[in-house]
């Protein structure tokens, strides 16, 4: 039988991915799940089929407000492996602090709109407060607090100034103070614990299956990374660690997370101290024919650019797989058995975008027969009160 | 694992489904499948080679329109690409998310925008395509108006327009 699906909830248009999950539940528990996606579907792979490689970055910085960087930066490489390109060192370099710059505010939103979830609306308020800095950082030097324009094939656009240097290592040695402070408050939190703890497990198996990606995958003990992985850029000159937690629950996943901001300000660091003044840009004459794949480690997970070229100043055909594609059908698999307050923890632990969790219909099977429609106020309150409920019992 | 050890594990595991690779850097392999063979190469693929799906790729070639499932080695950092085709005129191929849930949702999506047909597919829903976009229209086709040559909204699109619009 077909089932109708009426999407509920306001409509924003900043959100980059209105998506709509329809939860069949038994009492309070999840017993089914439907995901359904592409409201908003904005034809991009198509789009760039009419666009010139030098303009396609732009459109690109556009599928996502937070990953502005990420899915260029995987389109460059998927370009330069297409035509043999090497990136000058200063301009890998860049990328890089870019793409990590990027990483700090991504975790730090994601950690703050967790808060707000489960009811910590004083985590909300730090890690935005935390947040800005960065933001701020990246409009001062790269001329956008989010959409920062700055990656082409073959490199980059623009050079930072030198005074930029001092000023980042500035608010990364603040944000270090706040990380530590912030962290260890998470970490340390009884009440978190359990409330996070236990709460919408991925098992390594069902992420291997599900072909998860990013913290998602990582929180679930599958220790992948394309920085990793496939060194681009200069990943492979620089000190960290994939971080990576057994439990697969949404406490796993927010301590992947914090602790990929603080090696993600280690990355910056070091960077600093070693980029050296020489060319940002190798320059690419011919787009010859022949195929190309990028894929870079945005914060959300992998993010994966298939070009295919005939020869032409325009690509024959475009892909782009963004990370949340393959993060959210694994929602299946954690959120069924769960209780119906922590759904909305779930699907926010994956960190898509949160217009998600405002478009949820309930069926609920036993009590009702017909649907019932859960907004976000009455979701916001569900997840509360089971927090409040754990703070008495401790 | 180095690509020249990987290339010769692909060539004897896969030697019987009349496969052609090519290596095209040492991160980079192509593996070109006949469309019969598609789900057990995969399989392989997923299950014995220990891949992830990264995603599939669909393209119109006008003479036949390829699926390319991209796979990623992460113990090693290389990318095989399987190429395989559906051939004119009723496009079919053996679903893959009968293997692994993973390629549920890109084989769905393949199957809006250039009418590919999985068959045994757990689960063939429209994902893409609006519930009353018109049936047997390929946005992702050749044959689809494209956009630069668009005069004026095309007639099945007016129609849509309208539906929606409509109290």
């Amino acid at each position: 039988m077909k089932r109708t699906v009426i999407p509920i909830g306001p409509f924003h248009p900043i959100q980059e991915e209105p998506e709509f999950f329809q939860l069949t539940v038994e009492g309070e528990t999840v017993v089914d799940v439907d995901v359904r996606i592409s409201y908003n579907h904005r034809g991009i792979e198509r789009l760039c089929q009419d666009l010139t490689y030098d303009q396609i970055p732009f459109l690109l910085a556009r599928i996502c407000g937070i990953c502005s960087a990420s899915h260029p930066m995987a389109f460059c490489q998927a370009v330069e492996d297409l035509c043999y390109t090497e990136v000058p060192l200063r301009g890998r370099y860049l990328r890089a602090i870019i793409c990590e710059l990027e990483r700090i505010h991504s975790h730090l939103l994601w950690v703050g709109l967790a808060g707000h979830f489960i009811g910590y609306n004083t985590v909300f308020m730090w890690a935005w407060k935390y947040r800005e800095p960065v933001l701020d950082l990246c409009e001062r030097f790269l001329g956008n607090r989010n959409h920062y324009e700055n990656f082409c094939v073959g490199g980059c656009r623009r050079d930072i100034p030198p005074e930029a240097i001092p000023e980042i290592h500035k608010v990364m040695a603040e944000l270090d103070t706040h990380l530590d402070m912030l962290t260890k408050a998470v970490l340390d939190d009884p009440v978190l614990k359990v409330r996070l703890g236990g709460v919408g497990i991925l098992t390594e198996e069902e992420a291997r299956r599900w072909c998860a990606t990013g913290p998602t995958a990582r929180g679930s003990n599958v220790a992948i990374d394309v920085r990793r992985d496939e060194p681009y850029s200069i990943y492979d000159l620089i000190d960290w660690d994939v971080q990576v937690r057994p439990e697969g629950d949404v406490f796993a996943k927010t301590v992947v997370r914090l602790l990929e901001i603080i090696d993600a300000v280690k990355i910056i660091r070091q960077c600093l101290d070693q980029i050296e003044p020489g060319d940002i840009r190798a320059e690419v004459r011919d787009i010859p024919e022949g195929e190309g794949i990028g894929h870079a480690e945005a914060p959300r997970g992998e993010t994966f650019h298939y070009v295919c070229s005939d020869g032409t100043n325009y690509p024959l055909r475009y892909k782009v797989r963004a990370p949340t594609y393959v993060n959210l059908p694994s929602f299946k698999a954690s959120v069924v058995g769960q209780e119906l307050a922590d759904a909305m923890l779930t699907v926010a632990a994956m960190d898509p975008c949160y217009s998600c969790t405002e478009r949820v219909a309930v069926v609920r099977k036993r009590r009702h027969g017909k649907k019932e429609i859960l907004d976000q106020k009455t979701l916001l309150q569900m997840s509360r009160e089971k927090t409040e409920r754990i703070k008495r019992s401790i | 694992m180095e690509v020249d050890e990987l290339l010769q594990d692909l060539e004897k595991r896969l030697e019987s489904f009349g496969i052609s690779i090519f290596c095209r850097s040492p991160k980079r392999i192509y593996v070109d499948v006949p469309p019969q063979y598609s789900r057990e190469v995969n399989r392989i693929m997923f299950e014995e080679f220990e891949c992830r799906l990264a995603t599939a790729t669909g393209m119109d070639t006008s003479s036949r329109i390829e699926v390319l499932y991209h796979y990623c080695l992460d113990s090693s950092g290389i990318v095989v690409t399987i190429r395989t085709w559906a051939q004119k005129p009723d496009y079919t191929l053996e679903s893959v998310a009968t293997v692994f849930p993973g390629a549920n949702f890109i084989e769905r999506e393949i199957q809006d925008l250039l009418g590919v047909r999985f068959q045994h597919h757990p689960d063939p829903r429209r994902l893409i395509l609006a519930d009353n976009w018109p049936e047997g229209v390929y946005p992702l086709r050749r044959d689809y108006p494209a956009r630069k040559q668009r005069k004026e909204t095309p007639e099945f699109l007016r129609e849509l327009t309208e539906e929606v619009t409509t109290p």
